[in-house]
Parts: structure tokens; sequence; C-alpha cells
């Protein structure tokens, strides 16, 4: 029934889950198109979608990845809602609607070496960016990617990670975890350790920051010693959202909303608002 | 300037400087003559705030809960209504009686802030003197009975079934749902109200009167045999619902049930359907 | 001047009711707000203001925005409701009027119109009466607004006594005075309007707000405050609003309805974290909300100095108290 496709801006359009892929042991990724094969709407990297089981509720996430003809979003089972998303089988049909949101300022990247940062599920709203800049190679510098997560098992994307993306030009992966067999492959710490550790040069680069609270709070710590201007920080925040569309009032952070004025802030936007997020 | 309120800040003076206590809950003047609302003081310099007049209405000891593992001891003035609230809430397990001086007033009654006269909530009142206090403000009144405090329960219980009903969904139509009553209440001390818990689905967040009468008997029905009849609940709903007649129609069901009961006059004497006895009544069962 | 006699009002009335939902201030079981003309109660057209405000004629506080049928798991199908009335608030007061102001730019404006909100804005008359006396509670005034009336509003009246003025300030407001023409009366009288007693200073207040965010002042404030939604609930400009569902059997609903930004589940994100965790907290967000917030992305204040939340709060926290405390505090920074 995609004859409501859009009604208004708070109906979602029903759309059909045709695939989904275990990333990691709470995390799924879930490929979406209209019944009529269509793409439910495109958006710009870094932009949201509002997901929902009808009968369950609603809940917004980051639009990980799009084809042609499909949307792809990674869900980390946390609630109500994403608890019921990761018992669903493909075939079955959702609600999504959107896009909403500023996704990250593309322009401000163009010909600059990019550093991006993920932390857990945090590399889902990323992956759309990195996605982006290696089907525009010729527009970016340099891509390095630095990310980690708890343990090998709880990588995402693993394929991107150690398969798809090391095999482009200029582009490198670092991946580190938390902790792992002493003979793993990867590097063994956290985030910003490893960070430190890299030491990648703040000379013309823009870095994409985006995870938990509390890897952010310290790669800023690290991210400042090595020399990088806040100017030069992206990234993306979190907050309750009910209607996306900026009218319900919960995801404010001082008078922005995060539906409409993010999720993607610069380090020197933040700096300007109260920091309750 | 009134002899109690010298007191209270003579009181509040001497147990902030010798460290008794390091804050004290009493009551401030508010923009209006009619508006005493609580005052939270910690500096022995402005005990000067402190107030006593007709319209200190607003209860002192909810606010206990607000940081339930701070250190210091709290000095809380404590009327009739504000003592038998910090017994209910020492019996219900949320606040150590070590960690409050009581300061008890023994109170006359207030006036409603917008008719002026005694406010229903202390017309209603059958222990004006503090039941439990460290110290003393003023002369101790006897408990009286009141009996007449039952008087709307009465007529309402005269009424037919369809009547009745009809009466309180009436009442519930009005409500809008801002929980003041809950807040307000010493016996809402539950970490968590089932009406907050809209992931399990006891109640829907939506506005309308048969989910706020859920809300409002469910209410009730958890605080039946431990409300302390301070009145409240009555007396901060924006709307005007008589939510004491339905407390008090569960006060006297309880009282028919299993005998004279008085919430929160003591702290140990547990309520009637928190204790088993072999010879409670079975005839509702 | 037009000027409709007071004998006449109630057939003033009566002629738009077929064509009009007419909401009008009545008082009933102790509550007065605008209710559908010819329902019970008393009409209040003397009274100053009503408790409950005028807001949920156009944002209801339970909508249901479109329903649903599930079988086996699977969604079958979906309609939207969004139907609309003509309707009239007749007697709004001009705080209220400038609140419905401050609706429109949240509902209508920023990229996104909010088609539930504007298919009733569309449909919807207002009739404003100026005020002639205040309460002590009233302090509009210092809110930029003027007592005597709203320009926003189709028809202006002021209570000249004996009957009204009326004034049409939109075409819509033209032809409902063209329907009462042989009602009205031609005359000179002077306009009384009211003058508020209670006065803030908010010159440069959002600007002060912005450098006491980390101030104690909201943890002082804040101490007294219960967490209760009265405030919000009315408040004629608070318009936050959570959606849920409602299940029944194989079909169900989706619907929006009031919510309060006081409430401890307001903010608080599936897996815990709540950026506003306390009272103080949310108390500054609804605050600086209020004052600072709105005032930067709309450019109006959404504190119209109806003066509700000064009479219902149970505990008198004041935002004429706050404003005064927040220029006294920000002398000091």
């Amino acid at each position: 029934m995609s004859d409501n496709c859009y009604a208004n801006e708070l109906v979602p359009a029903i759309a059909k889950v045709f695939k989904i892929v275990d990333e990691t042991p709470d995390i799924k990724t879930f490929f979406v198109s209209l019944p009529d094969g269509t793409k439910p709407f495109t958006p710009q990297p870094g932009q949201l979608g509002m997901v929902s089981l009808l009968h369950i509720g609603e809940a917004m996430f980051s639009v990980t990845a799009q084809g042609e003809t499909h949307l792809e979003f990674a869900i980390k089972k946390c609630g109500l809602l994403t608890d019921a998303l990761h018992e669903i089988k493909p075939g079955q049909m959702i609600g999504v609607r959107g896009p909403y949101g500023n996704g990250f300022p593309i322009e401000r990247c163009l010909g600059k070496d990019l550093l991006f940062i993920g932390g857990g599920i945090g590399l889902a709203p990323v992956r759309s960016l990195i996605t982006y800049c290696l089907g525009q190679r010729d527009d970016f510098g340099t891509l390095d990617i630095i990310y980690g997560a708890r343990s090998i098992a709880d990588l995402c994307f693993k394929e991107d990670l150690f398969s798809n993306w090391p095999r482009h030009e200029r582009t490198k992966v670092h991946v580190t975890v938390d902790q792992g067999d002493p003979d793993c492959s990867c590097h063994i710490g956290f985030v910003p350790a490893f960070l430190e550790k890299i030491n990648p040069d703040p000379q013309d680069k823009m870095v994409i920051l985006c995870g938990p609270p509390i890897m952010i709070k310290f790669c800023l710590e690290v991210l400042t010693k090595i020399g990088y201007q806040d100017e030069q920080i992206i990234t993306t925040l979190e907050m309750r959202m009910k209607c996306g569309i900026g009218k319900c009032g919960r995801c404010n952070i001082g008078s922005k909303f995060v539906c409409l004025d993010g999720p993607v802030f610069s380090m020197a936007d933040l700096k300007n608002l109260p920091g309750e997020f | 300037m009134n002899a109690i309120q010298i007191k209270m800040r003579e009181v509040a003076g001497q147990l902030l400087s010798l460290g008794e206590v390091d804050r004290v809950i009493g009551w401030e003047k508010g923009r209006f003559a009619h508006q005493s609302p609580p005052a939270f003081i910690t500096d022995e310099t402005k005990v000067e705030r402190l107030i006593w007049d007709e319209y200190c209405l607003t209860g002192t000891a909810k606010y206990l809960l607000d940081d339930p593992y701070r250190a210091g001891k709290t000095g809380l003035f404590a009327r009739g209504c504000d003592a038998r609230a910090i017994n209910r809430l020492i019996q219900d397990g949320q606040v150590k009686r070590e960690n409050i001086v009581i300061i008890g007033i023994c109170c006359t009654g207030m006036s409603d802030s917008v008719s002026r006269q005694m406010a229903a909530k202390c017309c209603d009142c059958t222990h004006p003197t503090p039941v439990v206090y460290d110290l003393m403000i003023g002369e101790p009144v006897k408990p009286v009975a009141k009996p007449e405090r039952f008087k709307a329960v009465a007529e309402l219980e005269q009424k037919a079934a369809q009547e009745k009903s009809e009466y309180w969904t009436r009442q519930f139509a009005k409500c809008i749902r801002c929980y003041a009553c809950r807040n307000i209440c010493p016996a809402c001390n539950c970490r968590e109200c089932f009406a907050d818990q809209y992931r399990v689905g006891w109640l829907g967040k939506q506005h309308h009167t048969a989910e706020n009468q859920v809300f409002g008997l469910t209410r009730a029905y958890h605080i039946a045999d431990r409300c302390i009849e301070c009145g409240e609940c009555a007396r901060v709903c924006p709307v005007g619902i008589p939510l004491m007649e339905l407390n008090r129609k569960l006060i006297k069901d309880i009282q028919q049930l299993f005998g004279d009961y008085h919430a929160g006059v003591d702290s140990e004497t547990a309520p009637p359907l928190g204790r088993y006895s072999l010879d409670d009544m079975e005839e509702f069962m | 001047m037009h000027i409709l006699a007071k004998a006449n009002l109630i057939e003033a009335i009566e002629r738009l009711v077929k064509e009009f939902k007419v909401l009008v201030p009545m008082q009933y079981d102790g509550v007065s707000r605008f209710s559908v003309w010819g329902s019970h109660g008393m009409q209040a057209f003397n009274a100053s203001n009503t408790l409950l405000p005028p807001k949920d004629s156009l944002f209801p506080r339970t909508e249901t925005l479109y329903a649903y049928q599930v079988a086996n798991q699977e969604i079958t199908g979906v309609t939207v409701r969004d139907q609309a009335e003509h309707q009239i608030i007749f007697g709004i007061r001009p705080c209220d009027m400038q609140s419905i102001h401050c609706l429109d730019d949240v509902f209508l404006t920023k990229g996104y119109a909010d088609s539930y909100y504007h298919s009733k804005r569309e449909k919807l008359l207002t009739v404003c009466i100026g005020c002639t006396k205040s309460e002590p509670t009233c302090f509009c005034e210092s809110m930029g607004i003027n007592p005597a009336g709203h320009s926003g509003a189709d028809i202006q009246m002021n209570d000249l006594g004996s009957g009204y003025r009326v004034v049409a300030q939109s075409q819509s407001g033209q032809e409902i005075v063209e329907k009462w023409k042989d009602l009205l009366s031609q005359g000179q009288e002077e306009v009384v309007a009211a003058s508020c007693t209670l006065k803030v200073d908010m010159n440069g207040v959002p600007e002060m707000l912005a450098t006491l965010f980390e101030h104690s002042l909201w943890q002082e404030v804040s101490r007294k405050c219960i967490g209760c939604g009265t405030c919000t609930y009315l408040c004629p400009t608070c318009h936050c609003f959570d959606m849920d569902i409602q299940n029944q059997g194989n079909q169900g609903t989706r619907f929006r309805c009031w919510d309060s930004c006081m409430f401890s589940d307001y903010s608080r994100m599936a897996g815990g974290h709540d950026p506003r965790p306390s009272k103080s907290e949310r108390l500054r967000n609804r605050f600086l909300h209020k004052l600072q917030f709105f005032s930067e992305r709309y450019g109006k204040s959404l504190c119209v100095g109806c003066g509700r939340c000064l009479i219902k709060c149970p505990v008198h926290v004041d935002i004429t108290l706050l404003i005064d405390q927040v220029r006294k505090e920000a002398a000091h920074v």
C-alpha cells in the first residue's frame, strides 16, 4: 500500500525490508525499498530517516548507505522498537519517512584530506560519507578511517573495513578493538589512544568524528593536542526525537533542533551551544 | 512579626550555625501577598527569608525525596500534616529519621489563596500538632476527630451508581494530566510511577477521560491506606478535581473493613493493606 | 465606528453557528475555557482570561494522525486522518492572540508546515476582545503586547460598556461584519484599555540569559519545582508533543498528544541517556525556551504574559520573579 506515500510529513511510506545483514551480535543492517522497487527517498550523506513498525513505534536513524533503488539502515538493538526490528524477517513491511536533518557539509570537505573516526555503531552515519567520497574519489585528498569497537565480533561493516575500502587509492583503514586475543590481526586499545599513536597531521584536513559520548570527549582532547582547530572537526549528535521536522520540541540544544539543524555539527558550532546533549 | 516566625528564624539560624543541619526547608514570601512557597536555606545569614503566615500551604516533607542520598542533615519545618508525611516517608523506607531534624510547628490552619477563607485541607485537619518532632514551636493542640470530613463521601454514597459514575467521569474529563497531585503527594513515592512506564503500557499518554480515570483511580487505590490526608492533591489540582473525596471514600472503607487507622500518625503501625491478619474480613473476596 | 450593542451579542454569534464551530469563553465545573457555543456552562465574556488556553482548537490535546491495519505482523493499510472544520474563537484576548502567532511560527515555518495544524489554521477565524481590566498576574504589556487589541485578529472588538466597538482587520473578518450589518450602529466612543500593574523589564533579557546558562540560579529556582506539567499545559504557547500508538486487535492509530518538558521521561533516550536528567536542567530549558531560544529562532518571546502559570503553579515558581533575578545576576556577571 504505497498509495499513502508521504500523505503528509508525519505519515510514513510503507516499504519492504528485502534483505537483512547481521553486522555484529547486536547490530543488523536493513535494506529497504518501496513495494514498486523504488527508493523511498534520496538522502545526502549524514541525513536521517524515521523508521517504524507501525504497531510498535518509530525512531530516527542515520541512513547508512543507499543504492539506486534502496536505503540501508544499520540499527543497534537497544530499546522497544529496535528489539522488535531485530526480530523481523526479510520481506516484512516497515514504515519509513525522510530525509531529515542537514547532512555532512561536503563542500567544506572538497579537496581536503579526510580523517574519519568512528566507534561502535558510530560508523553507521560516517559510512554514508565514506561511500560518497570513494564514489567521487578525485574530489578528495587522502582518506584515513580510524575505527574501533569492543571486540572483533562487534566490528560493523567488516567487508568494507577489511576488503572494500582499503582497495581504493590513497585510502587507509586503521582498526582497533578494546579487547582481543593477542594474536588477533588488529590493534588492541581504545580509539583515543590509537588516534594519538597514529598522530594524523592536521594540515589541510577535516575530521569526521562519531561514536559514543565518552569516545568523542577523549578524541577531542587528543585532536586538540595534535593541533586541530574546532572548525576542522565535524561530529553528529543524537537526541530523542518524535516528529523529525522541528515541531515536537524535544531535540533542542539551545535554539537549535538536532532533527533540522543537525545531526551534523562542527565543534565550532557546538561551542556556541549549551552543552546539553 | 509573629512569634512563630521569630522562633523559626532563631531555630534555623542556630541549627545552621552549629552545623547540626546544612539546610532548612520552610516557607518564604512569593511575589503576591497570598503566596508563601517553600524556601530552601543553606546559609545562616539568609534565615530572614523564612516566614510564617496564613498562606504557608505547601507541604515540606516531599522535598526530602529530591536528593535522597545527600550527605548532610535537613532541618524540616513541619506542621501536623508535614509530620505525618515524614512518618509516611520513613515507613515507606524513603528517608531515614536520623537525617532529619524536625522542627514542629503547632498550626492553626492556613487560608485558601483565592477565597481567603480557611483552606479546605485545613478545615478537615485532624492533627494540627506534629506527631513527630525534635523541637517544637507553639502551643500543642489536641487531635480532633472531625467525622464531618466524610460528609461529602456519605452524600456521594447515597447516589445511584449511574449518578456516581457520571459525577466522576465529569471530574476526570477536566483532568489535564499534569500529575501535580502525584508529584506533591508524600504517599506517591514510587521510584518510577506506573503512569510513567509508557513502554509497559499500563496507561496511554492520550489526554482523554478514559485514560485520565485510569490514572486517577489507580493512584487513589495505590495510596488508599497510606494517604495521610494532607489534602495537597486537591489543593494543587489546577482544574479543581475533588481528589480528597476519592481518597476519603477509600479511607472510610478501610476503616470499616479493618478498624480505625490513621496513616502517618506513627511510623510503626503497618498500613492495613500492608499487613495480614487471620481476623481480616473476607466478605469482599 | 461600528458598535455592536451587548443586547445583540447573542444574535451576532447565533448567525455564525451554521457555518462555524463557534468557541466562546465559558465557565463550567470550576474551569473556564473556550467551549462550543451552546455547550454546558456560563458565558464568560467579562472574565479576563480563561484558565485553559485556546491552543487546543489548533493543536488538540490528543490528535489522531493516521490509522493502520496489521495482519500477521504485516501492515495492510494506512489511512490518514486530517479533518478540519471552520472555527471561530470568539472573545480571545490579546495575549492568547499573540500565542497563536507563536504557534504559527512553530508549526508553519522553518522548512516544514505541519499539515494537521495548517488545515485547522486556514479555517480559523479570530475575534479578539481587548481587555478593559487586568488581573494582578497579567503582564502582557511587558511582553510587548497591547491589552487593547491585537492586529493579527480577524475582528477586533472593544468593550465600551453597553456595546462593543467592532473593527474588521482582514477580508474574512470583513465578511463576518457584513453578516452583522443590521445589528451594528454607528457612534463615537472612547476605547478604554487595561494597563498591567505587574511589570517586568524584558529589555536585553535574551542576551543576559545567554550568559547565565551555567549560573547557580537555576538550581536555586528549581528547588521548589515539583516537576508537574501545570505550567506547560496551561501555557498558551507551550507546544511540545509526543507521538505514540494505540493498538486494538488488528488495527491501531498513531496519535500525537501534548507533552511537557517538565516530565522526567521527556528527553530520555532508548538506552537511558538523558541530556536533561534533573529538574534544574528541565526548568532551565523551559524558561530559556520561553525567553531566549525562541526569540533567537523566531524573533519573538514565547512568553505572552498571560499569567496563567503565576496563578496555578502549585509552588509559585514565577517567571516574572525569574526575569527580575536574571537582570540582577546579569549585572554581577
